[in-house]
C-alpha cells in the first residue's frame, strides 16, 4: 500500500513546489534606477526608432546617462481598457508602477484616490511652461498639478472641398454649425464620419456638442459625491441631443454609425463615393496617405463645428499627461525622467513622428512642424478653445452611463439628456447597475 | 444496417454542407490573417493579395512584444494546470473505479458541480484577494484558478476511463510472479496511459480556452493568448488590429487543429465517455 | 494493488464496527488518501472564492475608495433585484441559453444521425466536425465578428448577392437588439454544437439496431422510428447533453464581451458582473451578481437533476 502513498505525497510536494518557483520567479526585485512607463499604442509601438513614446524612452536613458533607465509596457488599444489595466495595478499598491501615459478624463480619480505622487513643487513651472492652457486644465485636480501635461489632442473637421464647394458652404472661412453639415451632406448625399459606438468616443462627442451650446456636463467639478451637480437636464443638453438625433434620422452617420469609433468613421472618410466630412483627431492625417488615399489635395480642414449659430465651438480635448505612480521607490527621479519625455525636444519629436500634436505651444512653430503639418496653426487654435470632458473622480462611471443612455444614435430623444442625468446620479449613490 | 449505394452517396452529398459550415470561419480567419493592410476591409471572403506581413508583426515586428510573451504564459499556465490537475485525478480516479470507500458518488457530484460552477463568480472574490497577497498578475495567480476548470474535468472524465480497464489483469500477473513493481510497470501503466493521456488533452484544451480568468485576474506580465486577442493594439491607439489579431488567432489554432486531426478518435472517446455512460 | 499484504492484523482490537472487516477499513482509508487531495484542492479553489463573495456581497466597497467600505448587509441585492439592467441580462442570458441549446439539439442530433451512419468521408467528417470544439471561443468570437462586420466582412456581401441585391449590403449587425444577438448565438452555437453532437452520438450508438431494424421491417417510416424507437431509447444521453450546454450556455461571456460588450442591450449576467467588478471596481456589487448568479446556475442544476431526473451518476 505505501506504494500508493509515496506517489501522491510527491505529486503534492511537486505541486507546492511549481507554485512557490512560480512566485519567487515573479516576484523578483527590482533596481530602483530602472523604471517602467505605461504607455498607451501610438504607433510606434515598443520599437526604440519607432518614433513613439518608446523611442523617447530610449533617448532619455542615454541621455540620463546612467541615472536612470526607463522600459516601456504597452497598454490596450482603447482608453477606458488602459484606464482598467492602471488602475488595477495601482489599487494593489504595485511599486512598478513608475512612469505612466493617462488619458485626462481619468486624472482626477487617480488623483483622488492617491495614486498619483505629487509634483515636487520646484518642478511646478517647468511642467506648465508654454503649454496650452487646456493642457494645464486637464492635468489639475483640486487646484494642484497631479500631472505632466504632454501632448495634446484635438478634433478638427476634416472635409471634401468639392463637396463643400458643391454644397456652397463656406467651412474654412467661418463657423460650420453641425446643422449646415447635415443639410450638405444630405443635399450632396455624402456622409459625416463621426463616433458614436458606446465607448468613451462617444462621450468625447456629446461633451463637445454640450460645451459647443455653452452647457456643461458636470456644473462643478469637486471631490463629492453630494456637491454633484449635473447639466446634463439642461437646453445646451437637448441641443446635443438634437444634434445627435439629427445625424443618425438624416443616415450621413453611415450604415454602421452606432458602432462606428475612430477607425469605422476614418473609413467611411476614405470611401471616394461617399466621403463628405469627418470630425477627428490629426492622426488621421498620416493615416490618409498611409491607407492609399487618392484624393489627399481635395481633403480640407477647419476649426470644429459649432452647435449653434451662436455659442463658439467646443472642440474636444484629449492627449496624454503623464503621471508618477504613487508607489513608486523614487519619485523624484520619475519626474525628472517626465520632465526629459515632455522636454521641447522630444514633443517635435513626437509630433512628427506619431501626428500627435504637442502640448508645448512653440513646438506648432517649428520649420519641420509646420511642413509636415500644413494645419498646424489650427489645431492650435483648436487648442487653445479646446474643452476637457467634465473633471471628476467619478469620471468612469459617469461617461459609461451618458454612453449607455445616449445609445443607440437614433434612439436619442428630447428627454434623453434627463435620463442620462437620472442614471448618473442612482449609479453614483449606489443605486443602479451599470 | 449495410447502406445501399444510394444511400450512401446521398449520406456523403449532405455532409458537404455541414463540413464547409465548420471550416468558412476558419478559413476566413485565414484570409484575414493573410489579407495586407492595405485591403483588409474590402470585404471580399478569399483574399486577393497574399502577404506575411501580419505574421512578421506579431512575431518578430512591433506587436510581438505582446503576442510572443502570451504564448509562452499559455503555454506555461495552462500545462502546469494540466499536469497537477492529471496527477491528482490519477490517483483520485483510481480509487473511484478500485476501491469501495463512502463518499465515491460525493466526490463524483461535486465534482460535475464544480466543472459548471460560473466562472464570473470566482473572479470577484479572487480580483481583491490576489490583489492583496500579490497574486496578482502572476502565472500561480492564474494556475491555481484554473484548477477550479481542470480538476474536475479530470476527475470526471479519467473515473470514467478506469472503469472501463480489465484490472483483474494486474492481478493476473502478479499471480503469475511478477513484483508489485513490474505489474504496475507492464500492466497498469499500460492500461492507464491512453486514458490518461487523453484526459491530459482535454484539459489541456478547456485551459487554453479560458478567458475570464485571463482577462479578470492579469495584466501584462502573466496575459495568456485569449486575453492578448482582445487587448491587441493596432498601429495607434485608434485603429482596429484586425489583421494582427487574425494572424496571432491563427498560430494557436493551427496546433490545436493538428492535435484533433492526430487523436480525433481519443477525444471523442473521452468526451463521450465522461459525459454519457459516468 | 493488493490488499492482502497489508492487512494490519494488531489493529484488530480497536475495531469498533465489527461488520467492517480490516480489508475493507484499509481500503476506506486508502481511498480517501488517493482521492482526498485532489477533492481538498478542488473544494478549496471553489468554496473559498464564493464564500468569500458572500461575504464581499454585504458591504459597499469601491477599490478606487477603499477608506469608504461600509456594511451594507443586503442592500446590494436589493439594488440588483430592482434594476431594469439585471432583468435586461437575465433575460438575454436565457434567451441565448435557450436558443442556442434547442437549435444545438437538433443541429447536433442530425450531425450525430449523419456520423453515426454515414460510409464514406466517416474520419474525415468526424474529424472535422470536431475542430470547433478545440478552438479558442475567442477566437471563433473574433472570426464572426469580423464576418458580420460592415467594414471587414463578408456576409452583408454573400446575402446581397444571394438575394440579387434585396439585402442591404451596409446591415450593420452590431448596431441594434436582434441581429447582435444573432451573431452571438451564431457564434456560440458554431463552437459548441460538436460537444452536443458527440454526446447524441455516443447515445445513438447505445441503441440496439436490431430494434430499429425490427421497426424497420414492420414498415415504419424514417420518422415513426425517429419518435418511437430512436429517440425515447437515447433520452438519458438528450437529457445530459442538454443539461451540460444548458449550464455552460448560461455562463455565457466570451462572445458577447468581443463582439458587443454589452452594447444595444445584448449585456448578459457574467458580462454584468465583469463590469462591476473589473471596469468599475465596485467589488461588493460585483460579488453580490456573482452570488446571484452562482444560485441561478445552482437552481438550473436542480431543477434538470430532480425535476427530469437526470441520472447522472447512474451507473457509477
Amino acid at each position: 500500500m505505501s506504494r500508493h502513498r509515496s506517489p501522491s505525497r510527491v505529486a503534492v510536494a511537486l505541486c507546492a513546489a511549481t507554485v512557490l518557483v512560480g512566485l519567487t520567479a515573479c516576484g523578483g526585485g527590482e533596481d530602483s534606477t530602472h523604471l517602467t512607463w505605461y504607455i498607451n499604442p501610438d504607433g510606434g509601438g515598443s520599437n526604440p526608432e519607432g518614433g513613439g513614446q518608446a523611442q523617447i524612452a530610449a533617448q532619455c536613458t542615454e541621455q540620463a546617462g546612467g541615472a536612470y533607465s526607463i522600459e516601456v509596457q504597452l497598454l490596450p488599444n482603447s482608453a477606458s481598457d488602459q484606464r482598467q489595466q492602471l488602475l488595477r495595478r495601482l489599487a494593489g499598491s504595485d511599486a512598478s508602477v513608475d512612469l505612466m501615459s493617462l488619458d485626462p478624463p481619468f486624472i482626477p480619480e487617480f488623483a483622488q484616490a492617491g495614486f498619483l505622487a505629487p509634483v515636487p513643487e520646484d518642478m511646478v513651472e517647468t511642467f506648465t511652461e508654454d503649454r496650452v492652457e487646456s493642457s494645464v486644465t486637464a492635468s489639475t485636480w483640486n487646484e494642484e498639478l497631479v500631472a505632466v501635461p504632454f501632448w495634446a489632442n484635438t478634433q478638427l473637421l476634416w472635409y471634401r472641398k468639392s463637396v463643400a464647394e458643391a454644397a456652397g458652404l463656406d467651412v474654412e472661412g467661418g463657423n460650420v454649425t453641425w446643422q449646415q453639415l447635415v443639410e450638405a451632406a444630405e443635399a450632396q448625399d455624402v456622409t459625416i464620419g463621426v463616433q458614436a459606438n458606446r465607448y468613451e468616443g462617444y462621450t468625447v462627442w456629446i461633451n463637445a456638442l454640450i460645451a459647443g451650446a455653452g452647457g456643461e456636463i458636470l456644473v462643478n467639478p469637486g471631490p463629492d459625491l453630494d456637491d454633484i451637480e449635473l447639466g446634463l437636464d439642461s437646453e445646451a443638453g437637448r441641443a446635443a441631443a438634437d444634434i445627435v438625433r439629427s445625424v443618425a434620422d438624416a443616415g450621413v452617420g453611415g450604415p454602421s454609425m452606432g458602432t462606428a469609433d475612430e477607425t469605422v468613421a476614418l473609413n467611411l472618410f476614405q470611401d471616394p463615393d461617399t466621403s463628405g466630412f469627418l470630425v477627428n483627431w490629426p492622426y488621421v492625417w498620416a493615416a490618409f496617405p498611409a491607407n492609399g488615399v487618392e484624393f489627399i489635395d481635395d481633403i480640407g480642414w477647419a476649426m470644429y463645428p459649432a452647435t449653434s449659430d451662436e455659442g463658439d465651438p467646443a472642440p474636444p480635448y484629449g492627449g496624454i499627461s503623464i503621471g508618477v505612480g504613487a508607489f513608486t521607490e523614487d519619485p523624484d527621479l520619475a519626474y525628472q525622467a517626465a520632465e526629459c519625455i515632455t522636454n521641447h525636444e522630444h514633443q517635435v519629436l513626437y509630433m512628427t513622428g506619431t501626428g500627435n500634436p504637442a502640448s508645448r505651444a512653440a513646438v506648432f512653430d517649428e520649420a519641420e512642424v509646420v511642413e509636415q503639418f500644413p494645419m498646424a496653426d489650427v489645431i492650435r487654435d483648436s487648442l487653445e478653445q479646446a474643452v476637457p470632458r467634465p473633471q471628476t473622480q467619478f469620471y468612469g462611471d459617469l461617461s459609461t452611463a451618458i454612453q449607455r443612455v445616449w445609445s443607440p444614435p437614433d434612439g436619442v430623444t428630447e428627454d434623453t439628456p434627463a435620463e442620462s442625468a437620472t442614471l448618473i446620479m442612482q449609479v453614483l449613490r449606489g443605486e443602479a447597475l451599470l | 444496417m449495410d447502406a445501399t449505394p444510394k444511400q450512401k452517396w446521398s449520406l456523403a452529398a449532405v455532409s458537404i454542407p455541414v463540413m464547409l459550415w465548420t471550416l468558412i470561419p476558419l478559413f476566413w480567419i485565414f484570409s484575414l490573417a493573410v489579407k495586407p493592410q492595405s485591403i483588409q476591409a474590402d470585404n471580399k471572403y478569399f483574399p486577393r493579395e497574399f502577404s506575411w506581413e501580419n505574421f512578421q508583426l506579431i512575431t518578430t515586428g512591433t506587436a510581438s512584444n505582446l503576442f510572443n510573451p502570451a504564448l509562452v504564459n499559455s503555454i506555461v499556465v495552462c500545462l502546469i494546470a494540466t499536469v497537477i490537475s492529471v496527477v491528482l485525478a490519477t490517483f483520485c480516479a483510481y480509487a473511484i473505479a478500485r476501491l469501495n470507500f463512502p463518499g465515491k458518488k460525493l466526490i463524483l457530484l461535486v465534482s460535475l458541480a464544480v466543472s459548471f460552477f460560473p466562472v464570473i463568480s470566482l473572479v470577484t472574490p479572487l480580483f481583491d484577494l490576489w490583489r492583496n497577497i500579490g497574486l496578482f498578475d502572476t502565472i500561480p495567480g492564474l494556475v491555481i484558478p484554473y484548477l477550479s476548470l481542470t480538476l474536475p474535468l479530470s476527475i470526471w472524465v479519467l473515473s470514467a476511463f478506469f472503469q472501463q480497464i480489465p484490472w483483474e489483469m494486474e492481478q493476473a500477473a502478479q499471480v503469475d510472479g511478477a513484483t508489485s513493481w513490474q505489474a504496475f510497470r507492464r500492466v497498469i501503466v499500460p492500461l492507464a496511459a491512453p486514458g490518461v493521456f487523453t484526459t491530459a488533452l482535454i484539459t489541456f484544451f478547456t485551459a487554453w480556452n479560458d478567458f475570464v480568468f485571463a482577462i479578470s485576474l492579469t495584466s501584462e506580465n502573466a496575459r495568456t493568448v485569449p486575453a492578448a486577442l482582445a487587448f491587441f493594439t493596432g498601429a495607434s491607439q485608434f485603429e482596429q488590429p484586425t489583421g494582427a489579431i487574425s494572424a496571432a488567432a491563427v498560430i494557436v489554432t493551427i496546433p490545436v487543429v493538428i492535435l484533433v486531426l492526430i487523436f480525433q478518435k481519443r477525444i471523442v472517446a473521452g468526451l463521450t465517455s465522461g459525459a454519457v455512460k459516468g | 494493488m493488493s490488499t492482502v499484504t497489508d492487512t494490519p492484523q494488531t489493529r484488530r482490537r480497536d475495531q469498533h464496527r465489527p461488520k467492517l472487516s480490516d480489508r475493507a477499513r484499509a481500503e476506506r482509508k486508502l481511498g480517501w488518501k488517493l482521492a482526498g487531495p485532489a477533492f481538498v484542492i478542488m473544494l478549496a479553489v471553489t468554496a473559498y472564492p464564493i464564500l468569500q463573495a458572500v461575504w464581499l456581497s454585504f458591504f459597499r466597497y469601491r477599490l478606487t475608495d477603499p477608506d469608504a467600505r461600509e456594511f451594507i448587509f443586503l442592500s446590494n441585492y436589493s439594488v440588483i433585484f430592482t434594476d431594469s439592467l439585471f432583468y435586461q441580462a437575465l433575460w438575454n442570458t436565457v434567451f441565448i441559453t435557450v436558443v442556442t441549446v434547442a437549435v444545438e439539439l437538433v443541429l447536433g442530433f442530425a450531425i450525430a444521425m449523419l456520423m453515426h451512419r454515414i460510409v464514406l468521408p466517416r474520419r474525415t467528417l468526424r474529424t472535422i466536425v470536431l475542430i470547433p470544439y478545440s478552438i479558442i471561443t475567442v477566437v471563433s468570437a473574433f472570426a464572426w465578428l469580423y464576418s458580420f462586420r460592415t467594414d471587414t466582412g463578408y456576409v452583408n456581401g454573400w446575402l446581397n448577392t444571394l438575394t440579387f441585391g434585396a439585402w442591404d449590403a451596409t446591415f450593420d449587425w452590431f448596431g441594434s437588439w436582434l441581429p447582435a444577438m444573432g451573431v452571438i448565438m451564431i457564434s456560440e452555437i458554431w463552437k459548441t454544437t460538436p460537444f452536443m453532437s458527440l454526446l447524441l452520438l455516443a447515445g445513438l450508438a447505445q441503441i440496439d439496431s436490431a430494434m430499429e431494424e425490427a421497426a424497420k421491417v414492420d414498415g415504419a417510416t424514417f420518422w415513426q422510428r425517429l419518435f418511437r424507437v430512436i429517440l425515447p431509447n437515447m433520452k438519458a444521453a438528450i437529457m445530459v447533453a442538454v443539461l451540460f450546454r444548458t449550464l455552460d450556455a448560461f455562463r455565457i461571456f466570451d462572445n458577447v464581451f468581443v463582439m458587443t460588450r454589452g452594447a444595444n442591450n445584448t449585456e448578459t449576467l457574467s458580462t454584468l458582473a465583469y463590469k462591476q467588478t473589473i471596469d468599475r471596481v465596485e467589488i461588493g456589487m460585483g460579488s453580490a451578481l456573482s452570488v446571484v448568479l452562482f444560485l441561478l446556475v445552482f437552481a438550473i442544476a436542480l431543477i434538470f437533476i430532480r425535476g427530469f431526473k437526470v441520472d447522472l451518476a447512474g451507473s457509477k
